[in-house]
């Protein structure tokens, strides 16, 4: 019984995880048909913003959090304004150009902050179930992640705002002939995608050293998960967690975490060789 | 191989220069610059697929990586062997070669494209480093070559030009080993890219159906592309490894693997020459920043791609060789 707890518990951690890491980049990725390169950097603003409003303005963490998110949203549209929309249209010049504004953002916040940064305690207690303890605020990751993609979904799919912003980035020219302000609805939704970074950078950054390359560790993940997910992340985004988290786990329980991350890389390339459209392609079967 | 003097004058030019300034310079200046021209490899074979093809591969770094501690290791076991300097290098080449290969089968065969590829590279060359870093502990060891982990590897036995010095400059047979590799490969670009295999894999950027119809065989034309482009990266890492004496896994990582990009994104990844010239320049560059710290080198490296790719999306380094071009008409082909 405390084995099985204990399982799931180690699957629920890798599962929030994945899907935390790869939220933001998904929904950039999934409506915008970019890959953020500087997603890890995104989440790195949003950490910050969070340590540092908790340690210097001593702000509650659940308020120094919504900071975090905050500022990491100025910053998307900022960005969003200065770069990124000159390069819509061209999906591989975008991804190089977030990939400049990564290496930017990561080196002036280790010029800035300096190799790291004191972090904030990581909130709510543990509890133990026989020889093993807990962390209640990773069961609190698990649920939250959850809702949070549950909400997305009904956000994008069931919405007007969903429908709007999906009906513009199908086809612009159509829905800016019907009045729409393409411009601002591309921004609102590269602005919602950076809020997510922000979002994983404020919920992991008690439980993490803060350092100006604490966003990199989410990056391999979150490209695995969005690859393995597929075209249409809101569908795909947790079946493909599901099962990342499910080889993740059972490898780092016999072996050791960097062979887990190892066996994470091999499963997501043979994935992609038998269905090249990851999991959205396999529940959607659209063409 | 035939060199049309009248197409490539500028070419010439410019390795001609390069063929002359051992003679005006000190073994420091020397040893530089052969530092530089080892980077411009990895450059060219990312322009060979993303410039030609349109396949824009991010780790290239992991092939660059593997060459360097395939090197290693294989020159430190078998230290002693007669002609290791000659036949370790080509080994160590040949693994890359076939890494590229198992890589670009799932990728093209797997019919991966686009953004696709260049995330799933990506993640290749960060789980190669994550791997590399933990490997530290003494279970990590190939034959007699430890792989030390976080730190790197070091002291291995290198190709041998310290012996050859022809009592000139120190560095100097390096300098040269590494200007004639880089003429041959250009050369031998050039021809590829003229080539029909060259032609149809020029073609496949612009429609991959269309040329299939056409009734070639567009996966092995760009896993042939691909494994040529890995294979230049592990010439560099190769090259590297033995102009410094080490590898480290942080010449896989992130950072590491965006400068790549960079110096073929600004150089112009449509034309061999500029990215050569490009990446030299480039090294150089961030070699002198990093005086100040790394990080400033690093940031202006991602000024100059930002900027590059929404102002000059065809390169700054080709615009400026058009230029010349234009002015000096005798230049021209």
């Amino acid at each position: 019984m405390i084995m099985l707890f204990n399982i799931a518990y180690q699957f629920g951690d890798a599962l929030s995880f994945l899907l935390l890491s790869a939220i933001g980049l998904a929904v950039i990725f999934g409506m915008m048909k970019i890959i953020n390169l500087a997603h890890g950097e995104f989440i790195t603003v949003g950490a910050y913003g969070t340590v540092i409003s908790g340690k210097v303005l001593h702000l509650p963490l659940p308020i120094a959090m919504a900071v975090g998110v905050l500022v990491t949203i100025l910053f998307g549209l900022i960005l969003e304004k200065l770069i990124i929309r000159h390069l819509y249209g061209r999906p591989l010049d975008s991804v190089v150009a977030t990939w400049g504004i990564s290496l930017i953002v990561s080196q002036s916040f280790l010029v800035i902050f300096g190799p790291s940064y004191e972090g904030l305690q990581t909130p709510m207690g543990n509890f133990k179930l026989g020889d093993y303890s807990y962390s209640e605020y990773r069961i609190f990751l698990i649920f939250f992640s959850i809702a949070l993609l549950a909400l997305l979904y009904i956000l994008f799919m069931k919405t007007s705002f969903g429908a709007l912003a999906r009906a513009t980035i199908e086809k612009p020219e159509i829905a800016s002939s019907m009045g729409v302000n393409v411009k601002n609805v591309y921004s609102v939704t590269f602005a919602i995608g950076a809020g997510l970074a922000g979002v994983t950078g404020a919920l992991y950054a008690p439980t993490m050293t803060i350092v100006p390359s604490i966003g990199q560790a989410f990056i391999v993940s979150a490209f695995i998960t969005v690859v393995t997910a597929g075209a249409s992340p809101f569908i795909g985004l947790v079946p493909a967690a599901a099962f990342l988290s499910t080889v993740q786990t059972s490898v780092t329980f016999f072996y050791k975490a960097t062979i887990g991350i190892i066996a994470l890389l091999f499963s997501v390339i043979i994935i992609i060789r038998f269905l090249p459209k990851g999991f959205s392609g396999l529940i959607s079967k659209e063409k | 191989m035939k060199l049309n003097i009248k197409k490539n004058k500028l070419a010439i030019i410019i390795f001609l220069i390069l063929g002359v300034v051992p003679f005006f310079l000190d073994s420091y200046y020397l040893n530089n610059i052969s530092y530089f021209m080892c980077w411009s490899f990895i450059s060219l074979g990312l322009a060979v697929i993303w410039g030609m093809g349109g396949v824009l591969s991010f780790g290239q770094t992991a092939f660059f990586g593997l060459a360097g501690y395939s090197f290693s290791v294989i020159s430190i076991n078998f230290l002693g062997v007669a002609g290791v300097g000659i036949w370790s290098p080509i080994l160590a080449l040949l693994v890359t070669g076939l890494f590229g290969l198992v890589v670009g089968y799932f990728l093209f065969y797997g019919g991966i494209y686009d953004v696709f590829i260049g995330i799933v590279t990506l993640a290749i060359t960060i789980v190669f480093e994550t791997f590399m870093q933990q490997t530290a502990g003494p279970e990590y060891t190939i034959g007699l070559a430890r792989l030390n982990g976080f730190n790197g590897m070091q002291g291995m036995p290198t190709i041998g030009f310290q012996d050859l010095k022809f009592g000139l400059v120190e560095g100097i047979t390096q300098y040269y080993f590494i200007l004639f590799i880089a003429a041959i490969i250009l050369l031998s670009l050039y021809k590829f890219k003229n080539s029909k295999t060259g032609l149809i894999f020029f073609a496949t950027k612009e429609n991959r159906d269309r040329v299939a119809s056409l009734g070639h065989n567009v996966q092995r034309v760009q896993l042939m592309a691909f494994v040529i482009a890995s294979m230049l990266a592990g010439l560099s890492g190769i090259l590297y490894t033995n102009w410094g004496g080490y590898i480290t896994p942080s010449s896989m990582g992130l950072v590491s693997a965006a400068l790549p990009v960079v110096w073929v994104a600004a150089s112009g990844k449509k034309d061999f020459l500029s990215v050569f010239v490009g990446t030299v320049f480039l090294v150089w560059l961030s070699q002198t920043l990093a005086i100040n710290g790394a990080q400033f080198a690093i940031i202006t490296m991602g000024l100059i791609l930002v900027i590059a790719t929404i102002f000059f999306p065809d390169g700054i380094i080709l615009m400026l060789k058009n230029k010349l071009i234009k002015k000096f008409k005798w230049l021209q082909s």
